[in-house]
């Protein structure tokens, strides 16, 4: 109770952390409450031709698309897509990467040596080269989007995990619950992992914003949901044959990729400074 | 000696390394839902037909002989044909292969000669509004869609302004062909107009990719002088009345740099995801683009092809990266 208090008075002071906070809160409010902001919430499947490529007015907020739909009610749908994705392939990587990276810092043998050498394997190739090799071979759909952003991102959360759970093993208090006959699945979760929370949250906080961009690259280049799905890579790229006239059409789902990104990128870097006792120390050390 | 070890260490981990990429590229080429031998067969294949397909292709072997015969031809840079330009695909990623080469490393000259001295003006003039608005600047970019910034800059260089080429690597046919960059090679032809039209050509992609890359290097070489200027030597040469240029400059900027260092890594990582969307949207006849046909054209060899290349030349990257590290900074293989 008292670090949480801790933890959240620092974070009210900390400037940074809050703006990012405050993006992620925009973006679920926007896709949570969607069909109520949009609005033509109908456009998401619904076609006007007449009104195609229309600039932004009082009825358009930020103009319409080549199908004539309202770009503003389809980003908002588009926010909802955003979130799934992210949040289930997240979901997905943190647990999967927790427990190999668990039991391998835990346990010492070849098997450990195997868990992590996979991971090894999966981090010394940049993620979106595997995700567009699985996406592709699956076909584009939201479900294998999820896929292979999961398949691909699950080694960070095992090598963090891995990382740290060897350091603190040799603790006193990992010794001695060990020494008092404690189960090694009980060690693992009421003693390594509460101690190791602070840097998953981290990374996952910060993982968050480079899963969007990796999932609006795959939309960009047609690996996403179908047409007419309303995701903002996918827009982005449908955009582009009408530029230079229709600047809103490509600039509104960009801004909104770009003000999520950097709402959790801002949010992650805020959290490592309040939880990271480390940084914390050597912060007021310089000062 | 010890530095004997950690090169020799590193390079016997890069064999199994890439063994494993490819095991992995493997098992997902065999994830197809739809079966590709009776889909190249054709609708009125009959039953012997199709395994007669089974057979030439080597699918009727158990699987570890066929993953055998894979690994087999993919070491002797056999990626098979592809399905859109029916050559040999490694020809194919061949004569690609320069543009994505210069483009890469142009983008990350530039962000190297903006970024170090930035990162260094950032930390000594740290929470001044200059560090303000590079902190705003290096956490843009890595937030920014490298496609959506490229179709910014095309939008408003390309095509309002007119200042640059909208895409493409050169007008006409280019200059001839000797190392297959062109920057070089119009040198070496010695023709100003061809270089002047390349570079012009090689901006606004080149830019986009050094963005991240050089939010990256600014944010790490800040770090890292930060960390350096707290240090004894540091105090010591003050007071010896070192001017403080020389002292960040040479002394600190040295130290500093090897945190840099071995973030080349991570950059070359960014470089290799956003160049695959950024040739895409400049048309830049290199890798990136080919992947992007191959998607486009479903060609499943393209882009394993693709994945397998990357995915090594970003492996050797790092292999060199910790080889250099251990080089000038001896502690790393003390």
């Amino acid at each position: 109770m008292e670090t949480l208090r801790f933890v959240a008075g620092r974070f009210l002071q900390d400037r940074v952390a809050l703006i990012g906070a405050v993006l992620i809160l925009l973006l679920v409010l926007a896709a949570v409450f969607a069909p109520w902001l949009a609005t033509h919430p109908q456009d998401v499947s619904e076609f006007h031709p007449a009104d195609r490529l229309q600039g932004p007015s009082l009825a358009h907020f930020l103009g319409t698309d080549r199908m004539g739909s309202d770009v503003y009610s389809r980003l908002l749908y588009g926010a909802r897509i955003t979130i799934t994705i992210a949040v289930i392939a997240i979901s997905v990587s943190v647990l999967i990467g927790v427990p190999v990276g668990l039991v391998a810092g835990y346990y010492r043998g070849w098997f450990s040596e195997l868990l992590m050498r996979v991971s090894d394997i999966f981090l010394a190739v940049p993620q979106i080269v595997l995700a567009i090799a699985i996406a592709q071979t699956l076909g584009p759909s939201i479900e294998n989007v999820i896929l292979a952003l999961s398949a691909t991102y699950w080694p960070f959360w095992a090598r963090l995990v891995y990382a740290e759970t060897r350091s603190i093993q040799n603790e006193v208090f990992i010794e001695a619950s060990i020494a008092l006959g404690v189960s090694p699945l009980r060690v693992m979760i009421t003693h390594i992992l509460p101690n190791i929370m602070s840097s998953i949250i981290v990374r996952t906080t910060i993982g968050m914003g480079g899963t969007i961009l990796t999932a609006a690259a795959l939309g960009f280049l047609g690996l996403g949901p179908p047409a007419p799905s309303p995701e903002w890579g996918r827009t982005i790229a449908e955009s582009r044959e009408f530029l230079p006239d229709a600047w809103w059409y490509a600039t509104a789902p960009g801004l909104a990729i770009f003000l999520v990104v950097m709402g959790f990128n801002l949010l992650g870097d805020g959290l490592r400074d309040i939880l990271d006792p480390k940084i914390r120390r050597s912060r007021t050390h310089d000062r | 000696m010890k530095f004997l070890v950690l090169v020799v260490n590193r390079c016997l981990w890069f064999l199994p390394t890439v063994l494993g990429l490819m095991v992995i590229t493997f098992t997902i080429s065999h994830l197809i839902p739809a079966d590709p031998i009776a889909a190249a067969a054709g609708e009125n294949a009959t039953a012997e037909q199709i395994a007669a397909l089974r057979v030439k292709f080597g699918l009727d072997q158990p699987i570890y002989v066929q993953l055998y015969r894979y690994v087999l031809a993919v070491a002797q840079g056999d990626f098979g044909i592809s399905l859109y330009t029916q050559r040999p695909i490694v020809f194919d990623i061949a004569t690609r292969l320069p543009a994505t080469l210069e483009l890469t490393f142009v983008a990350v000259l530039i962000a190297a000669t903006l970024g170090i001295p930035l990162g260094v003006l950032s930390a000594t003039h740290r929470n001044s509004p200059l560090d303000h608005v590079l902190r705003v600047i290096t956490v843009s970019g890595l937030a920014i869609a490298a496609f959506w910034l490229a179709i910014l800059f095309q939008l408003l260089f390309a095509m309002k302004l007119g200042w640059t080429p909208l895409q493409g690597r050169v007008d006409g046919w280019g200059p001839d062909s000797v190392t297959g960059f062109f920057l070089i090679d119009a040198v070496l032809m010695g023709d100003l107009e061809i270089l002047q039209d390349v570079a012009a050509h090689m901006i606004l992609p080149a830019a986009t990719l050094a963005f991240p890359a050089m939010a990256t290097i600014v944010r790490f070489t800040r770090a890292g002088v930060l960390e350096a200027i707290n240090s004894n030597y540091v105090m010591y040469e003050e007071a010896m009345g070192f001017p403080r240029r020389i002292i960040v400059w040479k002394y600190v900027l040295r130290n500093a740099l090897i945190g840099t260092v071995t973030q080349i890594g991570l950059i070359f990582g960014i470089l290799i995801a956003n160049g695959v969307v950024v040739e895409a949207v400049f048309d830049w006849p290199g890798l990136g683009l080919y992947a992007v046909s191959s998607i486009l054209q479903s060609d499943y060899n393209g882009i394993m092809a693709f994945a397998i290349i990357a995915g090594v030349i970003f492996i050797v990257v790092n292999l060199l990266v910790d080889i250099t590290h251990g080089l000038i900074d001896p502690r790393e293989s003390r």
